[in-house]
């Protein structure tokens, strides 16, 4: 039996995404190496027969998902789900937390000017975002940070898949420049981007969202 | 969609800045954002006096009907307005610098919250491009066949010539109380009067000639008490099969028999 076979029967038989180390507990002969090893043979294989379906990651799973460019026909079927859409305030929530990871709740309402515990509840509830620690301050505040579910839930491979904060229409280090001064004087207000996404990611396996991208400017 | 697609679109709230519903934003920033994008003001250079005017405008047809703790956050932005409005009134140093304006923290905050914006922007083609992407099980297999509209072929004829073959429904069973009690020791002397005369006697023969449930249920009973001094046997040759009643120890029951009689007498 070859290893990408195994692999293959295991994330097929999944629902959902599974690690490499999981996938792993298939056989007494497969580490999570191996199994990124054949999932990457497997990547280039399905891509060369033009499968319908390709394995992304999703967070630190990999998971057998149809390409994009099939959804119109699965759409055709009621038990089909149509595309899930977060609140703006969920979204806003969420893009602060993953840039500021990790960031308490008075941070958070201090950029959105609007109360956040309501908001915060429900992306705990829907496992969106997590506790990840406590704070320095007073009352030793909780900090939150997205979890895998966010990865998946965006299709992301890690927090890397996203725009580094100077990639941004708005980068706030030219403002950072421009109020330097005052930044200086006011300690604590981080605007540094060394908390935010890593710019760089590595090619392989793409993610979903990735892959549009390159598939957007390949057209 | 393009992950890096303008986050600032004016046109997305075709709405004039002085005609606002509250409804649409987010929060007093987004609203303050709105005010000054669509009016293509420098956001480094507000002009505060103006925007404090619109956005208390914006604010004041609706603050009543808002939840308080909403209301609150509008009014604290409003109260924030002004206060730099009085901060820029009072004499300033010859050559300003910037972290003395007093709108500066204000435009860090918009700013900050405009980058923000765009990472919302991000997040919503991410996800939009995730829903593109489906996992295996969720067509559905084997669909139910859809139940396509009858056309009623059917004359009366045909429905009564149906509606005759259903069988009456039976009449009800009237449900009466046995009029006569029956006991465990009537069956046990009838028993014994049968098994004296006979070499075995058939359960049936018990309870049959008066048919209610009574009498089975006693006549069993009586079986059991009489096997249970040995008094008599039960034979069925398999499951179902007639049940027979043979005399037991014929001593035994000889001497249970006399206590029956006396006991019939007393009775």
């Amino acid at each position: 039996m070859k290893v990408e076979q195994i692999v293959e029967a295991t994330l097929f038989a999944s629902q959902t995404p599974l690690t490499a180390d999981e996938v792993a507990r298939a056989d007494e002969n497969l580490d999570a190496e191996r199994v990124v090893e054949a999932i990457r043979t497997l990547r280039d294989a399905y891509e060369e027969s033009e499968r319908a379906f390709q394995i992304y990651q999703l967070g630190d799973g990999y998971q057998i998902l149809t390409r994009p460019e099939y959804a119109p026909y699965l759409e055709r079927f009621d038990s089909v789900p149509r595309a899930p859409h977060l609140s703006p305030a969920a979204l806003e929530t969420l893009a602060i937390i993953a840039y500021r990871n990790p960031i308490g709740r008075i941070e958070i309402e201090e950029v959105r000017g609007v109360s956040a515990s309501s908001v915060l509840r429900t992306l705990l509830d829907w496992e969106l975002v997590e506790v990840v620690g406590r704070g320095e301050g007073l009352g030793r505040p909780l900090l939150y940070g997205v979890t895998r579910m966010f990865l998946e839930h965006f299709g992301l491979k890690d927090l890397s898949d996203l725009p580094a904060p100077d990639e941004l229409p708005v980068v706030l280090g030219e403002l950072q420049q421009a109020m330097e001064a005052e930044l200086e004087s006011a300690e604590g207000l981080e605007l540094e981007s060394s908390d935010g996404p890593d710019p760089e990611s590595s090619e392989d396996p793409e993610t979903p969202a990735a892959q549009e991208e390159a598939e957007e400017e390949a057209t | 969609m393009s992950p890096s697609a303008p986050a600032r679109d004016a046109s997305t709230r075709s709405i004039e800045p002085f005609q606002v519903s509250l409804e649409r934003f987010e929060g007093p920033l987004d609203l303050l954002l709105h005010l000054i994008r669509s009016q293509d003001i420098d956001i480094f250079d507000i002009p505060i006096a103006r925007i404090t005017e619109q956005f208390v405008r914006a604010l004041e047809d609706e603050l009543e009907t808002m939840p308080i703790e909403r209301a609150g956050e509008f009014l604290e932005m409003a109260a924030t307005l002004v206060r730099i409005k009085a901060q820029l009134l009072l004499p300033r140093p010859e050559q300003p610098d910037w972290e003395e304006d007093p709108r500066a923290e204000l435009v860090r905050r918009l700013l900050e919250y405009e980058h923000f914006q765009d990472v919302v922007h991000v997040l919503e083609g991410a996800e939009a491009q995730r829903g593109r992407h489906f996992a295996k099980g969720y067509v559905e297999g084997r669909p139910v066949p859809a139940l396509a509209p009858v056309e009623l072929q059917l004359t009366l004829a045909d429905f009564l010539s149906v509606a005759a073959r259903i069988p009456e429904p039976a009449p009800p069973v009237a449900i009466r109380p046995p009029s006569q009690t029956v006991t465990v020791d009537e069956k046990v002397s009838l028993l014994r009067r049968l098994l004296a005369k006979t070499k075995r006697v058939s359960f049936d023969r018990l309870f049959r000639p008066w048919g209610t449930r009574a009498h089975a249920v006693a006549a069993l009973l009586a079986a059991l008490e009489l096997a249970r001094q040995q008094a008599l046997r039960i034979e069925q040759v398999k499951p179902f099969a007639s049940i027979w009643l043979l005399p037991g120890d014929r001593k035994r029951a000889q001497a249970t028999a006399a206590a029956a009689e006396t006991a019939e007498e007393i009775e």
